[in-house]
């Protein structure tokens, strides 16, 4: 498979009055094309903020400290502002989590998505009119021809966010990155949204990364999943890997505290205990270890190593070292060469 | 949407024909009514007076025939400038008065929401920290101190410009920056603020997302929501510089109608002091409507069925 | 590797380290954030020294605010000093009156002019002063060439012969440090009083407009409906016309200018601000927890909104407030400039301003001193002001 899109060593800090945020630190991962990836952690853990940073959207005080982003062969983080405007809405578009703010609302659903045609294409106004009706109707906005000349409050939450996916996917992105697409959603439309990127994925053939921090959501349509807490990747590895096989505590932790249909048997929900880190001081090893159920004298002091337990499947947890002692449910892996 | 302007029209006419009562019951209930000046008039032109304006009728009465006289545009005798009607004088000064008034409003838009614009664009860099230095010492310098400041630096050590008078280009100079200088530094500040907070908003992260070049952004997406604050201010704005220019037209002696205001305040000139206040009034009331309109029309968010 | 490694922590260790912040009150928090806030600190003791300067200053100097003294008039702060002996220093004054200082820029005495010695000095141009046995003489049939072209001298003072055209030196003048008006009354004791009136007509009225606007405001928002629809029209209507204009009829209308009238009129106009933002607290507070379960408990209707709504909404009503303020005192001396303020010997600032501007070329300083202390007075507020808004903004409450 040939690789969209490269992240090695991505560090992106916050400098704020009390000192440096490190939303994202050291962070390294690829996926291939026509990928759907998830992205999944709580808030704070810097799900987000890698999606800026490979937007290069992070904003002031926020900035790309070192690490190499390469998209389709080009390194990211070393482009201008002019350059990534090409970029951006052409080859990686992004769709966000607020679909009630994120569209403009002195301006017309058409006028706002004509503008982003006419950008990235050399389209007239007529042209881009009817493919921006196109699109529309490509996320099964009913009446497409009347309802572009609204304006966004007159659209309703959902209807917004396919709005928005309409104009994302308006100029055929490579890669769409969609942070949180259905938090601020109700819950029927969560499933129509998911529904409508399932089929859009397979019609257009394109590469997904959606954020999120509801397991639920990513389940049916990822293909892999990335695990992230406190900034640094936990564990990767193909969907049905993250579901039936987690083999890190804070993975473990976050499937207890979700409520699931195909286990059958009656568990309680756990959450987990205590907060995520502060990112200004984070904990010195692994920054689960002030809430981990396993924490040892290791994880305090330095941050585990990848282990990798198959092909695709790598997780950073102490537990599973050779030496470590054996915990019900995890597996020893094979520390991998970082490098 | 047609309902929506005829409710706001009516709603206003009934504003000022409610405000007009009020003065005119609250003028005569001043003791002694307008005759009883300290320069009393002489005893024959007060019979005069007396006679012609009915002035010795039925409190109703009189209140008719002044609101028959307002609807015709007659507002009276003044008592002071013995001769000229109240109607008269508002004729006289009025072009003054909305010369510097006009002037002052475009200096404010003109200058004041680009230099809130671009500091906010440059928050926290010298330019900034310029403007809004600027900015803070205009909203709390009173009118008429910088109106005197001017005349004192820039009439009087400089002799850039004339003091009084607007007999010539230079000679607006001076009123129209005081006039103008206290809602010109609060639209800085207020589009500052409100540039500000438009460029937080994820309509903002998107349209960056979307490629979008950072002229269309700014220019584009940004201005048009962070002027509707702005609008929002232009109604006390037009209330600032109608108050402004009472003092402005004191000190720039400038025969207008803010300065015949202030005459008939210190002269207790009753019948000119009623009839420029429900002009001022109606003005201020037309003016709001206006803005009302001009603003349902930039923000479709406004519903015109409340 | 270390055998100590992969011994499992114990669950207690973890926590430990975890940062705890002193639990505080909405007040101590925000008073906390206040003081961070470094211009809203020089803001507040701003505020803190205009009002002992208003309330305090005056013990201290030797002057009432109305003591006249016409051979001292229109005194500037800064005094140009003639040397015409070893120990005689004297002060021209802008209307030919000779004082003797000291060359500490002490007032001693007015130096006198005789009638008989000057018949004609109108058309001499020449004014002659007896000091002791000496004659001075002021020539001042210069002034109309200085006058004309700008350059040269207005006029010299010849004594014991010698003919002394510049100034010696210039001194602070001890006597009057803020110089004196056109009565030859004290300045600085004058904008002390000014600073006493115009803060308490700002304090007044602004706590007037407070009670008034706080309790229609709480009882239309709470009582909601028709109630509400009718009490908010009739704010409407007095928000409609210029603030401004109501407070001039009103002070029109009462006639007699003095502090009381001042203040009634103020506060009687500009509570509506007041009611209308407690009105909008008051309209999502009563649908809160908190209400709902007083109501359920059967507390009154004036316990709710005296003990429920108010005390909740203080925030943004202190802000607006200490924002009221500053817009007091400019609508106060706004209102003395145009000759509706108080009434003579009593001055506010406004008044102070106003009584310069007739000879506002040749005493600048009689309108600095006022409009100085009202400008850093509204700085200052604003400053404070600002500041709270930050502080109590709950939206910000973090960090």
């Amino acid at each position: 498979m040939e690789k969209l899109l490269e992240i090695t060593n991505l560090k992106t800090s916050f400098f704020t009055h009390f000192g440096e945020v490190q939303a994202v630190r050291e962070t390294t991962f690829s996926m291939d094309k026509g990928e759907v990836l998830g992205i999944v952690g709580e808030s704070g853990s810097g799900k987000s903020v890698t999606a800026l940073s490979i937007m290069r959207l992070v904003e002031s005080p926020g900035k790309i400290v070192s690490g190499k982003i390469i998209f389709d062969g080009k390194d990211i983080t070393g482009m201008t502002e002019k350059e990534m405007t090409e970029i951006r809405g052409q080859d990686i578009a992004m769709i966000f989590q607020d679909p009630m703010t994120s569209l403009n609302p002195v301006y017309t659903i058409r006028n706002q998505m004509v503008e982003v045609i006419r950008r990235h294409t050399d389209m007239s106004r007529k042209q881009a009119l009817a493919k921006a009706e196109d699109m529309l109707r490509l996320v099964e906005i009913p009446e497409p021809k009347k309802r572009i000349n609204s304006y966004p409050h007159e659209f309703s939450g959902g209807m917004k966010q396919r709005a928005m996916i309409a104009t994302a996917l308006s100029c055929d992105p490579k890669l769409l990155i969609a942070d949180e697409p259905t938090t601020a959603l109700d819950v029927t439309i969560q499933a129509q949204i998911i529904a409508l990127m399932k089929n859009l994925k397979e019609k257009l053939s394109m590469s997904i990364i959606i954020i999120t921090h509801d397991l639920g959501v990513i389940a049916e349509i990822c293909s892999r999943i990335i695990v992230m807490y406190g900034g640094k990747i936990m564990e990767e590895g193909t969907s049905d890997e993250i579901f039936y096989e987690p083999q890190n505590p804070y993975t473990v932790g976050l499937h207890k505290s979700v409520p699931r249909m195909d286990s059958g048997d009656r568990k309680r929900l756990v959450p987990i205990a205590g907060s995520p880190p502060d990112l200004l001081s984070p904990p010195g090893g692994c920054p689960f270890s002030p809430r981990c159920p396993h924490t040892m004298e290791i994880c305090l002091k330095e941050h585990p190593p990848k282990f990798n337990l198959s092909a695709t499947h790598s997780s950073a947890c102490w537990l599973l070292h050779p030496e470590s002692p054996a915990v019900e449910g995890y597996r020893k892996g094979v520390q991998r060469n970082e490098g | 949407m047609k309902n929506y302007f005829l409710r706001r029209i009516l709603s206003a006419l009934f504003t000022i024909f409610l405000i007009a009562t009020i003065t005119f019951f609250l003028m005569k209930s001043v003791p002694g009514g307008p005759l009883t000046r300290e320069r009393a008039l002489s005893p024959e032109i007060e019979a005069v007076m007396i006679e012609r304006y009915n002035l010795d009728a039925p409190i109703l009465e009189q209140y008719f025939d002044y609101m028959k006289g307002l609807v015709t545009f007659n507002l009276g005798p003044s008592f002071a400038k013995i001769g000229l009607s109240v109607e008269e004088l508002i004729w006289k000064g009025m072009p003054n008065s909305f010369k510097i008034g006009a002037l002052s409003v475009l200096l404010i838009i003109i200058l004041g929401i680009p230099i809130g614009i671009i500091s906010a664009l440059k928050q926290n860099k010298p330019i900034d920290y310029f403007v809004m230095f600027m900015a803070t010492l205009g909203v709390t310098i009173p009118s008429f101190v910088l109106a005197t400041g001017i005349i004192y630096i820039f009439a009087g050590k400089l002799g850039w410009i004339p003091s009084f008078g607007l007999n010539s280009p230079l000679s607006y100079i001076g009123p129209v920056v005081a006039l103008s200088g206290y809602s010109l530094s609060f639209v800085a500040r207020l589009t500052r603020s409100s540039m500000l907070e438009v460029l937080r908003q994820d309509y903002i992260r998107t349209a960056r997302a979307n490629g979008l070049r950072e002229l269309s952004v700014i220019g584009k997406h940004a201005i048009k929501n962070a002027l509707i604050p702005v609008i929002t201010y232009i109604g006390p704005m037009i209330a600032a510089i109608l108050t402004g220019s009472f003092v402005i037209e004191k000190i720039f002696a400038i025969p207008g109608i803010g300065r015949y205001f202030v005459e008939s305040v210190t002269n207790r000139d009753y019948t000119v002091l009623l009839g420029i206040t429900v002009f001022y009034a109606a003005f201020y009331v037309i003016m709001v409507l206006l803005v009302d309109v001009a603003y349902a029309l930039v923000d479709p968010r406004i519903k015109f069925n409340k | 590797m270390d055998k100590k490694n992969w011994e499992i922590v114990d669950p207690s260790r973890l926590t430990e380290n975890e940062a705890y912040r002193p639990s505080l009150t909405y007040w101590q928090d925000a008073w906390r954030r206040l003081k961070k806030n470094i211009g809203a600190m020089i803001g507040l003791a701003g505020v803190v020294l205009m009002l002992l300067f208003g309330f305090l200053g005056p013990q201290f100097t030797d002057f009432s605010y109305s003591d006249q003294n016409l051979d001292y008039s229109n005194l500037p702060p800064r005094l140009s000093i003639y040397k015409l002996d070893e120990d005689l220093w004297v002060y021209l004054s802008n209307d030919y009156k000779l004082l003797r200082v000291t060359e500490k820029g002490k007032l001693i005495e007015r130096i006198e002019r005789p009638a008989e010695l000057n018949p004609r000095a109108v058309i001499d141009k020449k004014y002659i002063f007896v000091y002791g046995d000496e004659e001075i003489t002021v020539d001042f049939s210069y002034a109309k060439r200085y006058n004309d072209t700008g350059e040269g001298y207005r006029f010299t003072i010849i004594y014991r012969g010698t003919t002394h055209i510049e100034p010696d030196k210039k001194v602070g003048n001890r006597v009057y440090p803020f110089g004196t008006d056109k009565v030859g009354r004290d300045l600085l004791t004058r904008v002390m009083y000014g600073a006493r009136i115009s803060l308490i007509v700002a304090f007044i009225a602004t706590l007037v407009s407070f009670f008034i606007g706080v309790i229609y405001g709480a009882v239309s928002g709470y009582e909601g409906g028709k109630i509400d629809n009718f009490m908010m029209r009739i704010v409407d209507i007095i928000n409609s016309i210029p603030l401004i204009l109501l407070v001039i009829l009103l002070m029109v209308m009462f006639e007699r200018g003095g502090l009381w009238t001042i203040i009634i009129a103020l506060g009687a106009v500009y509570w509506v601000g007041m009611a209308r933002l407690v009105r909008g607290q008051a309209l999502s507070l009563k649908n809160q927890e908190f209400v709902l379960a007083a109501i359920t408990l059967g507390v009154s209707k004036r316990k709710i909104i005296s003990r429920h709504l108010i005390p909740n909404a203080m925030g943004p009503i202190l802000v607006s407030m200490t924002m009221m303020i500053p817009s007091a005192v400019f609508t106060e001396s706004f209102l003395s400039f145009i000759g509706l303020g108080v009434s003579a010997p009593m001055a506010s600032w406004g008044t102070l301003a106003n009584e310069s501007l007739p000879a506002l070329t040749t005493y600048p300083y009689q309108l600095f001193f006022p409009a100085g202390a009202i400008a850093i007075t509204m700085l200052a507020f604003n400053f404070v002001g600002d500041g709270l808004r930050d502080a109590l903004d709950p939206r910000l409450r973090k960090g």
